[in-house]
């Protein structure tokens, strides 16, 4: 499994469940607002369940701001573990 | 029995949320457990002498000032009288192993230049320290109150999220100036690691612009806003636990009490937001918000004597200066149960302010505190109040005169000797506050943890309380204000406070 796919699988896991959400839901576009329902109120929740379960520290808030589908969620998360890398 | 509102708590953020929807036409119902209503604000006596239990001082009361502008707003004022800290009223920290006292002034301009007088090699860092900290408060709305609400509540991270201790150090390398700037974790109660620079910054500068005290301390305040609230036809409930938020289709339905079942569409729980999930069924929350609420971390706790002088005009001195001892470096907060002489401390003398303190004895009464830790009394969790085993209580005497000594060694010139009359350790901070692990400020507000704010994900349930926004007085009053706002419109309700400025 390549590192994305690894990240994936588990941002994938951590929306099924902590946040209770259908698997079948979540395709690459599916957008976190208009197609799984999620609010600016989860953005606290999503952040910390995400901060857990990667060990890491999410605190760009324009990026995370700027995050629609949940494609955009699995590459942030990719850019901030290479950040974290180098 | 139905109403609009059910408020579970009736401590400062309750009864301040209580008054703004009372205003507005809400009928509200407030739910106390204890039988007496305050919350932390509380005063208790021993031997006709008052105690102040959670409030000994506060900022925020000046002209113009964010709590005075909402007391005024919530026609509180005329109820209360405001004792600004004269100009020689001040913290007075005296750092451990070093001959350094220094008066930190409630006044930006006398305490840079104390500061100055003491650190004369520090001018610059001292200069940028405050710029630092009230450029950072110039950003808070509650500090600039042309600013909107919204994008400051709305934040993820909140603004200047940099550890205190790192920008301290950056500023001087004196070890001891450190030690004096980070003396506000006393009121916020999280170590400068741990804490950011706003956070910090926010208690700071409430307190470098002034600090007040109450005729009557905090009881004051509290009779105050029952006297209001009665008018308004609020019902306080003492001695009335709410035990279960009841939820039907999907939104809060009301609130069973140990007595009854009230029907509201809206709660408000003020309590320390883990203990939401005692009265709720977790499972109308995502697993992710329950995980949240349980694994809250809390500030450290406190070892309290409250003692008195037998020669009142022997505290003269002590009226309008707080005593801190501490601990040089950033380790203001650490705790050493078995040598009290590493140990910070403060000592304070809030009923002494009252205006007729000589009459009424408070004049008599001294607070003595230092840093404790939960494990110090992990042989005693399981007993209450007023069940707690024999062992407890000589712990507790053991600890009362360890304090007491190291008064005596650091104060007692100015003090002569107190007399011990009551006690409290975590345990007690636990069972009177509810405060998990006897937390002194309950949440903790550090880096790296998202406290939870009003709003939840549950129609009609909305949080409220120290925990929630920020400690102390103002914060948790302030707290009570958005809760508040959110459910009424924030801005409309900040637009018809700032009026009162
Ligand atoms: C020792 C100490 C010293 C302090 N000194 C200062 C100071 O000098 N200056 C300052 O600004 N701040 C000070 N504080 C902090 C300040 O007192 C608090 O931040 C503030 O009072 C908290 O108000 P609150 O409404 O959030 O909570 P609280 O006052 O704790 O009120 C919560 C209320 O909810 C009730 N409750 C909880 N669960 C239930 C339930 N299920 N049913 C019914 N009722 C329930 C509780 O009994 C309590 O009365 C101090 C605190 C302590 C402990």
């Amino acid at each position: 499994m390549t590192y994305e796919e690894t990240i994936r699988q588990k941002v994938i896991e951590v929306l099924v469940d902590e946040f209770e959400l259908d698997q079948e839901l979540l395709q690459p576009e599916a957008t976190l607002y208009d197609d799984l329902g999620l609010d600016s109120l989860d953005a606290v929740d999503m952040v910390v369940a995400l901060e857990k379960a990667f060990g890491m520290k999410m605190n760009d808030e324009e990026k995370i701001r700027a995050v629609k589908t949940v494609d955009d969620l699995i590459r942030l998360i990719v850019s901030i573990g290479e950040q974290h890398a180098n | 029995m139905n109403t609009d509102v059910v408020i579970i708590g009736s401590g400062i953020s309750g009864l301040t949320a209580a008054a703004l929807l009372a205003q507005k036409g809400k009928r509200v119902i407030i739910l106390e457990k204890k039988s007496r209503p305050g919350g932390a604000l509380k005063r208790f006596k021993r031997q006709g002498i008052p105690f102040d239990v959670g409030f000994h001082y506060t900022g925020g009361l000046g002209k113009g000032e964010i709590l005075r502008v909402l007391w005024e707003h919530l026609n509180i004022l005329p109820g209360l009288s405001i004792q600004p800290f004269p100009p020689h009223g001040n913290d007075q920290v005296s750092i451990k192993d070093s001959d350094k006292t220094v008066r930190c002034f409630f006044s930006y301009e006398l305490l840079q230049k104390e500061l100055q007088r003491v650190f004369p090699h520090e001018k610059h860092g001292i200069n940028e320290y405050m710029d630092t900290i009230r450029s950072i408060c110039s950003t808070i709305p509650f500090f600039n109150l042309d600013l909107p609400l919204t994008p400051f509540l709305r934040n993820l991270f909140g603004p200047a999220n940099t550890n205190l201790a790192d920008a301290l150090k950056t500023l001087t390398k004196d070890q001891e100036l450190q030690t004096i700037l980070n003396t506000p974790a006393f009121l916020h109660g999280v170590p400068p690691e741990n804490v950011s620079l706003a956070t910090h910054a926010i208690v700071a500068h409430s307190y470098y612009s002034g600090a007040y005290a109450l005729d009557g301390g905090g009881q004051a305040i509290v009779d105050a806003f029952v006297s209001e609230l009665n008018k308004a036809g609020v019902h306080i409930k003492t001695s009335c636990a709410a035990q279960e938020i009841m939820v039907h289709n999907s939104r809060v339905s009301g609130v069973r009490s140990s007595n009854e079942e009230i029907h509201a569409a809206d709660v408000i729980f003020t309590g320390h937001p883990t203990h939401l999930l005692d009265i709720i069924n977790g499972q109308v929350f995502r697993p992710v918000y329950c995980n949240r609420l349980r694994e809250l971390k809390n500030t450290g706790s406190m070892f309290i004597v409250f003692g008195a002088v037998d020669d009142p005009d022997s505290l003269q001195e002590t009226t309008w200066v707080n005593y801190y001892s501490v601990q040089k470096g950033m380790g203001l907060l650490a705790v050493h149960p078995e040598s009290p002489e590493n140990s910070s401390m403060m000592l304070t003398t809030p009923g002494r302010r009252d205006s007729d303190a000589i009459s009424t004895n408070s004049a008599r009464g001294v607070i003595l505190m230092r840093p404790a830790d939960w494990c110090e009394t992990a042989d005693f969790q399981k007993s209450e109040t007023g069940k707690r085993p024999a062992a407890y209580e000589d712990w507790k005497s053991d600890q009362t005169e360890k304090l007491l000594g190291q008064a005596h060694k650091l104060w007692g010139g100015t003090i002569g000797e107190i007399k011990p009359l009551a006690a409290g350790s975590p345990l007690t901070l636990r069972d009177e506050l509810g405060n998990p692990q006897g937390g002194v400020y309950g949440v903790k507000h550090s880096l790296g943890q998202f406290i939870t704010g009003a709003r939840t994900r549950l129609p009609g349930l909305w949080l409220s309380g120290q925990g929630t926004l920020m400690t102390g007085i103002m914060g948790a009053s302030l707290s009570g204000f958005v809760t508040a706002g959110e459910m009424l419109g924030l801005e409309e309700l900040w637009d018809e406070v700032r009026q009162c400025r």
